[in-house]
């Protein structure tokens, strides 16, 4: 599936881990979809199926993205420096609902709303895992 | 490298592929020749920058051996250029055997990555609330209780998308929180860095 350049949504991003690993991500899965592994360019959507959309339920921020499932593939665009990486959807999330609000700004203009999660190899490619989170364009 | 080499560095660092072109310019001989100078433009003939994730299980001279989760095995080169976080912004003498790490660098033609930027036992957690004390928090990730440790000076927090502030009263149990912090692999407590609370 291509990594391609339609518009399909902007907010918050943020970054996770799974599959194993160190320290806490010792203990967490392969996600949603059994594919999930923090060193490969995965990420998880809030939409990746109704069972997922049950638990995100971004729609309470008023965020109403369309479902994308395990597989989609995605290019996240940071907003300001205009880095970019291609992910393929692995898992279900981040919980949109418990972060209504949450903002991520540069240059002065700002993304709300949790809305995409990047394992630390694809958060790392367009931004510092140490700022947590980056304002973002989601293209497909 | 000077600061304003080290800022124009990093600047192109993260702009991705500009460290590349450097590398490649200057023959990749080694990691520090590599990192030596910036480059304004992008060749797309030059691959994109690699990443690394592991535990460290030896240093040498800079250059740690890491073991990473699935199996494969790194060696890291870190530089004078290198950016390194553990905790917050700090110099590669912190680096200890058995931290986790996160790298981002490009790969040498002996297999070394030189790293631009490690992120040394980072973590970032969903999780939610279950426990606040004077010096630290409990809070439950993926069904697993972790312990996140409040540090003077260093851990702040932002309450439903508002500014960071070191104010932590507003805390309650029961809240949504992502975690950013520094595991501890001594006792696998999290140094907190910062604590993004929902509504």
């Amino acid at each position: 599936m291509a990594c391609g350049s339609t518009y399909l949504w902007r907010g918050k991003c943020t970054w996770f881990c799974c599959g194993g690993g160190w320290g806490p991500c010792g203990s967490t899965g392969t996600g949603a979809c059994g594919t999930c592994q923090s060193s490969q360019y995965k990420g998880a959507w809030p939409n990746a199926s109704q069972a997922c959309w049950d638990i995100t339920r971004p729609d309470l921020c008023g965020e109403n993205m369309p479902r994308r499932g395990c597989g989609s593939v995605m290019r996240i665009r940071h907003q300001c420096t205009n880095a970019t990486v291609c992910i393929t959807i692995a898992d279900c999330g981040p919980r949109t609902k418990s972060f209504c609000g949450a903002k991520s700004c540069c240059n002065g203009v700002c993304r709300t709303n949790h809305i995409v999660d990047l394992t630390p190899a694809a958060f790392s490619v367009i931004g510092n895992l140490s700022s947590g989170h980056v304002p973002v364009w989601i293209y497909e | 490298m000077t600061d304003l080499d080290r800022r124009r560095f990093l600047t192109a660092a993260a702009l991705g592929g500009a460290t590349i072109v450097g590398a490649s310019a200057l023959g990749a001989l080694d990691a520090d020749a590599a990192f030596a100078t910036t480059r304004s433009t992008l060749d797309p003939a030059i691959p994109s920058s690699v990443f690394a994730e592991g535990r460290i299980g030896a240093m040498d001279s800079g250059l740690l051996h890491v073991a990473g989760s699935w199996g494969e095995t790194h060696h890291v080169q870190l530089t004078n250029a290198t950016s390194v976080w553990k905790l917050r912004p700090t110099s590669w003498t912190e680096i200890e055997v058995g931290d986790g790490m996160y790298g981002r660098g490009v790969r040498m033609p002996d297999g070394t990555i030189a790293a631009d930027a490690v992120w040394i036992n980072i973590v970032n957690l969903e999780c939610t609330l279950q426990g606040i004390d004077r010096d630290r928090i409990e809070v439950a990730h993926d069904q697993h209780r972790v312990v996140g440790r409040l540090v003077p000076g260093t851990t702040l927090a932002s309450y439903g998308g508002g500014p960071l502030t070191a104010d932590l009263s507003r805390l309650r149990i029961g809240q949504a929180v992502r975690m950013l912090g520094a595991w501890r692999p001594a006792d696998d407590s999290v140094d907190v860095a910062r604590l993004t609370v929902g509504v």
